[in-house]
Formats: C-alpha cells, sequence, structure tokens
C-alpha cells in the first residue's frame, strides 16, 4: 500500500492495473479534440439549458460536458469540453459491477415524482416516510430513480422546535437504507447509522424513528447506506424547525427552499454506479446537470424590492457551490444549527455539502436576476484556471412594488444577542491544547505503472498543485476509475496513529472538546472535506491559526486543502456519534470515526 | 514523446520539487541584487468569511497575505525611497494590485484576489505611491505549480 506522504509519482495510477479485469483495448487518443468544443452540453438538452459562459473561450468552457467518443468506442463518462481523457485511461472501466436503480424496469411504469410537499407536524404527531421508486424527467428524459413518498426532494417537514416526532419509515427500494436526521440533536438510537446505531433497514421493512428538535432552523434527512447512490438518487428532504419566537428571523416578503444538487449524466444514461463499491473515489461524483429541487431549472417571481429569505441546503454527493443572485445583495443569517452571532454582507454563499445556510436576498429592481454557481476551475492540460458559471435558475422582479417593504430591516444588520450568550459559555475554552488532533489523508494500493512515461510525468506535475477547494472535477475519466478498492480516505488519529474506525475515542457528557483537523496537503490526492459530526454542534473557532470573528453553531464545516480547523464540540448528547466526511464516494471509501459521548452519571474518559 | 533516460530525469526531479512543496498557501520568497540579504517567507490565510472558505462572487479565493521578511536594508539606501511595498501582480505583469506595507518581521498586508500571481515585494517613493521602485523579494502563488502541457505530443490539438 501506498501512504500518503511519497507518492505523487506512484500515484498516478496506481488505479490503472487494478482496473485491468475491465480493460477494454485502448484506443489511440482523439486526434481532433476540438471537435468537442462544438457540441451541445448535453445529448438532448436544449439549447438553452441554463448552463452559460459568460465571454467563454473555447478551452475554459470546461463545465459543459460531452461524451467523448474514441474512435469506434463510446467512452461513458462526460468530459470538460476541451478536456480529453488522459492518454492511456481510454477504453478502462472500475473493477466493479455496476448498478442503477430498477435496473431492466421501464421508467414509463413508474409513477411520475412530485416536487416537495410541506408535512407540518405537531409535538407527538407520526409520518410515514417512504422510501420508493419514482420516475424523473430531467431535460425531457425519463429516469428511474428514487424519492421519498413520491417526492423529490422528500417532504418538507416543518415542526415547532422542542418537538418530539415519530416517522414510520418504509423501505421500497431495491437497496437496504436508513434515515438519518442530519444536523438534529436527537437520541442516538434515532441517528439511523446501520451498524452503530440500528441495522440497516432491508427491502420491504420498515424501522420507526421518534426524532426530537432541539434547535430551530433548517435541517434535512438521507439515507446513511450507500448515500453514493441512494441520496445522488433523490433521498433527501429538509426538515424546517420553528422557533416559537416570531421575531426569530426579520420579516420578508417571501421564503424559499433550495435544495442544491447535481447529476451525472451522459445523453439517455445516467452514469451507473459501482454495486460492489463506490466509484468516483477520488474527488467524489461530480454531477453535470445541476439542479436546484430536483430539476434543472428554479424559477421564482417576486415585485420589485421584494426581500427573499432562502433555507439553502447542499445534498450533493461532492459539489462545492459558490451562489450569487446577479449581484443582488445577499446577507447570511444563520448557518447549519443557529444563527449568526451577527448578521453579514457576503458577495456570495460558499456552500459545501451537507452544509445549511440561511440568507436574505433583496431585489431591487425590476428584471431577472439569474441565480448563479461561479467558481475557478483548473483546466489540467493549459495549466490555468477558468471561470466557470452555471445558471441555475432566475428570479423575474416584476415592477410593481412589493407591499409592505422590508428594505429597512434589510438594511439592518441584526446582532443575535441569545446566540453569543450562549456561545460565551464556551469561550473559555477556545484557547485551549487541543483534545483530540486528526489528519485528513488518504491512501491508494494496488498499482500500476503502466501509462505512457509522458502521462505520468504530467500527472505528477498537475499533482504539485492542489487548490484548497476542487470545484468540479477536471479529471473525470480518472475520477471515475478510482474505486474504493483502491481508495482509502483516511481520518488519522495524530496521537495514536489509528485511522478511520479503529479509532477509540472516548469523552464525558458534558464535556467540551477541542478537536484539531489538518487536511494534509502532501497525500496523493488531497482535497477538501466537509466533515459532519452527528448528533452533537460544534463551534469552528479558529482556521489556520486565526481566530473566527463571527460564530455560528454547526454540524459541518468544509477542511480546505493544507487548512487546519479547529472546532469546538459541545459534547451534550451521549451516545455513539460518526464523524466523517460528507462527500459520500469518500465515506464509502471509509472516511469515518466515532466519537462516543459516555453519559455523565457513567464517568467517561 | 520523452522517453527514456531524459523523461526518467525529469520525471525524478518533477517528483523531488513536487515532495517538498509546501503546501497551497505557502510562498517562499527569493531576493534580488537589490537586497542580496533579504529574504522572507509568505503565507496566504483564507480571509475572515461566514462560511469557512473566503471567495470573490466568480469564485476566486481571497487570501488574507502575511509575509515574514529579514534582511530588508533601510529602503533609503536603494535610493528615493522611503516603504517597501507588496504587490500582488498578475502573470502578465498587467495588474498590480498593492496589498501593504512591509517591515522586517511579520506582516499582514492585505488582501489577493488572484487566481496565479507574482508576490513582489519592492522599495517605493511612499507607501501609497504608484509601482515604480526596485523589486527586492519576489515570489509565487502556490499554483504557479500548474504548468501548461499543450505542446506536448500527447496532448496536441487541445484548444489553447
Amino acid at each position: 500500500m501506498i501512504g500518503g506522504k511519497n507518492v505523487l509519482f506512484t500515484l498516478a495510477f496506481a488505479l490503472v492495473p487494478a482496473i485491468a479485469s475491465a480493460q477494454q483495448k485502448p484506443t489511440k487518443p482523439a486526434k481532433k479534440p476540438s471537435s468537442m468544443t462544438g457540441m451541445p452540453g448535453m445529448n438532448g438538452m436544449p439549447a438553452d439549458s441554463g448552463r452559460r459562459k459568460p465571454g467563454a473561450k473555447p478551452a475554459p468552457a470546461m463545465h459543459d460536458t460531452s461524451s467523448m467518443a474514441m474512435g469506434s468506442m463510446s467512452m461513458p463518462i462526460p468530459m470538460p469540453a476541451g478536456m480529453p481523457m488522459i492518454p492511456g485511461l481510454v477504453g478502462l472501466k472500475p473493477p466493479v459491477g455496476e448498478f442503477l436503480p430498477a435496473k431492466g424496469v421501464d421508467p414509463r411504469t413508474l409513477p411520475l415524482a412530485n416536487p416537495t410537499q410541506i408535512a407540518r407536524l405537531k409535538d407527538g404527531d407520526t409520518l410515514d416516510l417512504t422510501a420508493m421508486l419514482v420516475r424523473r424527467v430531467i431535460n425531457g428524459r425519463a429516469f428511474a430513480m428514487y424519492g421519498y413518498n413520491g417526492q423529490v426532494p422528500g417532504p418538507l417537514i416543518r415542526v415547532p422546535q422542542n418537538a418530539t416526532i415519530v416517522v414510520r419509515y418504509h423501505n421500497r427500494i431495491d437497496l437496504p437504507s436508513t434515515v438519518h436526521w442530519h444536523g438534529v440533536r436527537l437520541d442516538n438510537r434515532d441517528d439511523g447509522v446501520p451498524g452503530i446505531t440500528q441495522d440497516s433497514v432491508m427491502p420491504g421493512g420498515s424501522f420507526v424513528y421518534h426524532v426530537h428538535f432541539p434547535d430551530a432552523g433548517i435541517y434535512w434527512y438521507h439515507p446513511h447506506v450507500r448515500e453514493d447512490i441512494e441520496q445522488a438518487m433523490g433521498l433527501f428532504g429538509n426538515v424546517r424547525v420553528d422557533s416559537p419566537d416570531r421575531d426569530y428571523y426579520s420579516p420578508v416578503n417571501a421564503e424559499q427552499t433550495l435544495v442544491l444538487d447535481d447529476l451525472l449524466i451522459n445523453g439517455d444514461t445516467l452514469i451507473p454506479f459501482g454495486k460492489d463499491a463506490p466509484d468516483f473515489a477520488l474527488m467524489g461524483r461530480v454531477g453535470n446537470v445541476l439542479l436546484v429541487n430536483g430539476e434543472p431549472r428554479y424559477s421564482l417571481t417576486v415585485k420589485r424590492g421584494a426581500v427573499v429569505r432562502f433555507f439553502v441546503t447542499n445534498v450533493a454527493s461532492s459539489r462545492t457551490y459558490n451562489l450569487s443572485f446577479s449581484g443582488a445583495p445577499i446577507k447570511v443569517v444563520a448557518g447549519d444549527v443557529s444563527k449568526f452571532e451577527h448578521e453579514e454582507r457576503v458577495p456570495s454563499v460558499v456552500i459545501a455539502p451537507a452544509e445549511r445556510y440561511v440568507v436574505e436576498v433583496a431585489f431591487d429592481k425590476p428584471g431577472r436576476y439569474a441565480l448563479v454557481n461561479a467558481i475557478q476551475a483548473i483546466n489540467h492540460y493549459a495549466g490555468e484556471f477558468a471561470a466557470e458559471v452555471d445558471t441555475l435558475g432566475f428570479v423575474t422582479v416584476g415592477a410593481t412594488p412589493a407591499a409592505p417593504s422590508y428594505a429597512k430591516q434589510f438594511a439592518t444588520l441584526r446582532s443575535n444577542a441569545k446566540v453569543t450568550q450562549d456561545i460565551d459559555r464556551y469561550r473559555q475554552y477556545f484557547g485551549k491544547a487541543p483534545d483530540k488532533r486528526l489528519t485528513l489523508t488518504v491512501s491508494i494500493s494496488g498499482l500500476p505503472l503502466s501509462l505512457p512515461l509522458a502521462t505520468v510525468q504530467f500527472m505528477n506535475v498537475d499533482t504539485a498543485y492542489y487548490a484548497p477547494v476542487e470545484w468540479v472535477d477536471g479529471m473525470p475519466d480518472m475520477n471515475w476509475l478510482s474505486t474504493s478498492k483502491q481508495v482509502r480516505w483516511i481520518i488519522r488519529d495524530d496521537a495514536t496513529g489509528k485511522e478511520n474506525m479503529d479509532i477509540d475515542w472516548h469523552a464525558r457528557q458534558g464535556s467540551v472538546i477541542k478537536l484539531r483537523i489538518f487536511n494534509d496537503p502532501k497525500s496523493f490526492h488531497p482535497m477538501q472535506h466537509p466533515i459532519h459530526l452527528h448528533g452533537q454542534r460544534m463551534l469552528v473557532v479558529a482556521r489556520d491559526g486565526v481566530r473566527t470573528k463571527n460564530l455560528v453553531w454547526k454540524d459541518t464545516a468544509i477542511i480546505p486543502v493544507g487548512s487546519t480547523v479547529d472546532l469546538l464540540i459541545d459534547a451534550s448528547n451521549p451516545g455513539a456519534w460518526m464523524l466523517h466526511c460528507h462527500i459520500a464516494e469518500h465515506l464509502g471509501s471509509g472516511m469515518m470515526t466515532v466519537l462516543r459521548v459516555d453519559p455523565a452519571e457513567a464517568g467517561g474518559r | 514523446m520523452l522517453g527514456g533516460w531524459l523523461g526518467r530525469v525529469l520525471l525524478a526531479a518533477t517528483v523531488v520539487a513536487a515532495a517538498d512543496r509546501a503546501g497551497p498557501f505557502d510562498i517562499s520568497l527569493f531576493n534580488t541584487q537589490n537586497a542580496p540579504d533579504a529574504h522572507g517567507q509568505a503565507r496566504l490565510v483564507f480571509g475572515q468569511s461566514p462560511f469557512g472558505v473566503a471567495v470573490t462572487a466568480d469564485g476566486r479565493a481571497s487570501y488574507d497575505v502575511r509575509i515574514t521578511a529579514a534582511g530588508l536594508p533601510d529602503p533609503s539606501t536603494l535610493g528615493r525611497y522611503s516603504a517597501y511595498v507588496a504587490w500582488a501582480v498578475s502573470t502578465d505583469l498587467s495588474r498590480w494590485d498593492r496589498l501593504g506595507t512591509v517591515t522586517n518581521g511579520d506582516n499582514t498586508v492585505g488582501r489577493a484576489e488572484l487566481n496565479k500571481f507574482l508576490l513582489v515585494v519592492a522599495a517605493e517613493s511612499t507607501a501609497t505611491s504608484p509601482h515604480a521602485g526596485p523589486t527586492v523579494l519576489h515570489g509565487t502563488s502556490p499554483s504557479g505549480w500548474l504548468q501548461s502541457f499543450l505542446s506536448h505530443p500527447l496532448f496536441r490539438g487541445i484548444p489553447p
């Protein structure tokens, strides 16, 4: 096995041999890759599919993906425009079986997925939640996918703060599953983690969850089994927990829930998933069709001057977004588990997988505001950054003024004294030495060196730099071939050297844990990791030695490559709680551990 | 195609160089003949952001630049200069963003929002003067590791 530090070149292709069994006869690289740039972004997609590249040059327009034809061989992975496959990889396939939901079933026989519906529940109410096969139509193509209660996203559950509801879950999909209540500080037995808090619910089976919601805000639920498949295929939904304080948020003209997702599609087909192990293990599966609330185009109409509050959740497997609204002013109000100490104006909203943010946006002038994801991709061949803008939808603003006007309230940046007072109790711990130090890294095993030397050189030199945040997958061919059979993502305990589930980590209920996480930039393929801790809340108190000025309670925090992040965990909730990367394929490649919070009366270590 | 011993030598050099890289936030500063005893390091730190990762609306990283310098002579010894100023400079030298003044010791000089850039410390007439003076330290953002392969036979034909 190859460990992290000295692997730059071994790597290159560690992956290639392992795939030998699935290897087909390689073909020559395309002679005229420039022909790709003239292809539509997606076969069959309408010309105006929401993907726009203002001023895009041919090469940097990386994100318009095209299926890559290599001679007579059809390459199923869409490559970014202007990016050929890496020489030597053509014709290879990951060494795993293929899986798609309801294989062999005509999608037309499945019920059409409905948009999300609101399920308003009171304390003590019961909800039946069924994971089921649905038919989704995306850009005119029908696919067999999953949904909760026939909806994508699943029902928007609205409950009052401190309510407890009963959820009778029924698994009617073709895989084992569970439901994890992301960010909710609930009883451990209801956390939905197979092997830790419950057994998987087999197809046809059921499970009853009692879910208590102690914190106001926006949360979500999703499976904790093969998230790379089940979540990606549509099993996700939000929970909005309403504070009894009617002034909890500022008054606005409208509220919207935005669930961000992406799908990897090539023409008429979804790219299959690894049946016995996740593929796309290096970077996670980064889709080429961006979705909002399950649809490729978001649309909202408001009156002039309207202030809209957006509850944003990133349910994508791997993609981190950078959202904005054509320059409309944005105010960030809340994060995962609480409001911020102070509201802030922001140029855009950066949201990693599993994170949530509550933002308010003022639409002052009539017209159309594009909701865009604007990032800087890396063109690995040109060695340059390439601006990439995806339009996710539009907010149309009419000429009629909104009434009442909340312009004054929007202009005011609130300070949330209750949040600050709550956090004040923990400030005494900000400066203490870390109780636990973890390093994030990766190992690759089973490798070959059969690629052309120049290709190896290219890979080596290219991997000499990794952006702190990789926004898109610039090498989907290599990424696709990597599976959890070769790639093992690692959380390493610095003190013991133990890794992932071998780490023996205990804390006493009521303790405050300072956790320092370092994302090793010298590992073979470093990448940012959205680290999620179940069942507790935490503060990001410092990044790279710089204290955070405006705090918010979180359950998921992005750890950029090369960064050191200090988290302060309020270990108030007893039980065995997972800490893991929320890139689904990283989780599926082992990047998880357990924090055991022992009941106060039982002592603990 | 590169091959044989030449290719392997290049490969080895690449690997050694890459293995020594300090990470995506560190910049080594090199002196010039204007200040042969000067040396320094720079560190890029994400600016404060409620999201943990500070970027511009178009996705460029937004870094606070910290410079630790030593051996800088009094700027007046280089001519009619009164300050050292750090600049974030686009790689085509067309854009010079003033970051702030630099002295021997630790300095947090300002915010850089370029994908790839040169970090230049130059003696200037004043702390606010346009750039005109001699360079004493310079380095390259870590993203400078990105190289173009478009001229390589393997990749020939890819649009520039």
